[in-house]
């Protein structure tokens, strides 16, 4: 028997089953965070052992004829020129950033309430919300890459992305009606260890395509590599500066 | 001056560069197919971010002139081991490019090699 300050008295019997009630009502959660893998670190495009980076996913995008002529009218304004968002230091935007990023790595800190991926090209940041810290969507304003919110199911994370804004430029053109599901996982290690990221994407887009579009991006961890700051926008005022001070006839010093 | 044409599969890193070119705007005028190497005086040099920005003073059998150059963002030249004290206005050095296909002045720098000798990327030969 077991007694209580206050002198009750619990039977072994009731001990037991409150012990099993709170034993089965921890042990999911408590088993649920350790099957939580932990996706921190620098990330590459998945190169295998060869060194060669795999293709760009593109996968089949089916536009719709609003799609396709908004993108033409792009097109016809922009090609031959060097005129292009990324000349004006405008990043990728979802889902670019996440399928190809020009190329350059990508880091990722986790934490318990909130993933920071960070895409070296363009110091773009993407700041995926979960449990508590996730806000509603509506509450935000439209971005290129979206108001990303994230929820675990096993070992996989499920990342919802609403809030995009419409883009003509991208070589994924959406509009602002997108929304975008990403899966991710930790896929097979290579056969020297190194772990291997993929995430299952997934666009729906009623204004502007057919049909879903789906596409799998793999990445491997780096792990003698860093990502790196990327400054793009200071030499844009800079030479805006200096065409200030030469019309003033001054002299700058900046370097 | 000395301006040398070798004509070299496409590399690896090239592939790879051209299609970070391809990631900021067309790249279309480059011939990332051939290499060619050009020496020349220093006259600017940004190394920048999405694209470097290089203008040298180069002496061929056109001539002397200015030519401007574009090439790798800094991060990618940063990742091949460009340094900032690499060379400075007034050097002279020795650029690898994927020339213009239209045969004009001027190309997509990828690799350099300083007036000390040192390289970043792959300046003589394949990457």
């Amino acid at each position: 028997m077991y007694k209580f300050k206050s002198g009750k008295r619990l039977s072994s019997l009731t001990v037991v089953v409150m012990s099993g009630l709170v034993t089965s009502l921890c042990l999911p959660v408590l088993a649920q965070d350790t099957t939580r893998p932990d996706f921190s670190g620098a990330w590459s495009t998945f190169r295998n052992t060869d060194g060669r980076a795999s293709a760009m996913p593109v996968g089949e995008l089916k536009l719709t004829p609003q799609a396709t002529r908004a993108r033409a009218d792009y097109l016809s304004v922009t090609e031959g020129t060097d005129i292009s968002h990324g000349n004006s230091c405008v990043g990728y935007g979802m889902p670019a950033s996440m399928l190809g990023s020009g190329g350059y790595p990508m880091e990722i800190i986790q934490r318990d309430d909130q993933l920071f991926v960070i895409y070296e090209a363009y110091n773009e940041i993407r700041r995926i919300y979960l449990g508590e810290e996730a806000g509603d969507p509506g509450n935000f304003f439209p971005e290129r890459n979206g108001y990303s919110t994230a929820h675990w199911e096993g070992d996989r994370l499920i990342v919802d992305t609403t809030r995009l804004k419409t883009q003509v430029d991208s070589r994924y053109p959406h509009s602002n009606q997108a929304t975008i599901r990403e899966v991710y996982y930790l896929d097979e290690p290579l056969d020297d260890g190194t772990r291997v990221l993929a995430a299952e994407l997934t666009m729906t887009d009623p204004l502007w395509l057919e049909a879903p579009y789906v596409n799998v991006k793999r990445w491997q961890e780096m792990s003698d590599y860093h990502v790196m700051t990327y400054e793009c926008t200071e030499p844009l005022w800079y030479d805006e500066m200096t065409a200030l001070y030469e019309e003033a006839g001054l002299e700058m010093i900046q370097e | 001056m000395k301006l040398l044409i070798n004509i070299l599969g496409i590399g690896l890193c090239s592939a790879f560069f051209s299609a970070v070119a391809n990631a900021h705007h067309s790249a279309v005028q480059f011939d990332f197919r051939n290499t060619v190497l050009v020496e020349g005086k220093v006259i600017e040099a940004r190394f920048v971010n999405p694209h470097m920005h290089l203008v040298l003073q180069v002496t061929d059998e056109k001539g002397t002139r200015e030519i401007q150059f574009e090439g790798h963002s800094r991060n990618n030249m940063a990742r091949q081991g460009l340094r900032p004290d690499l060379f400075a206005v007034g050097d002279n050095i020795t650029i690898r490019i994927a020339p213009m296909h239209n045969g004009e002045d001027g190309g997509y720098v990828t690799a350099v090699r300083g007036p000390d000798g040192t390289e970043v990327g792959n300046v003589s030969g394949a990457d």
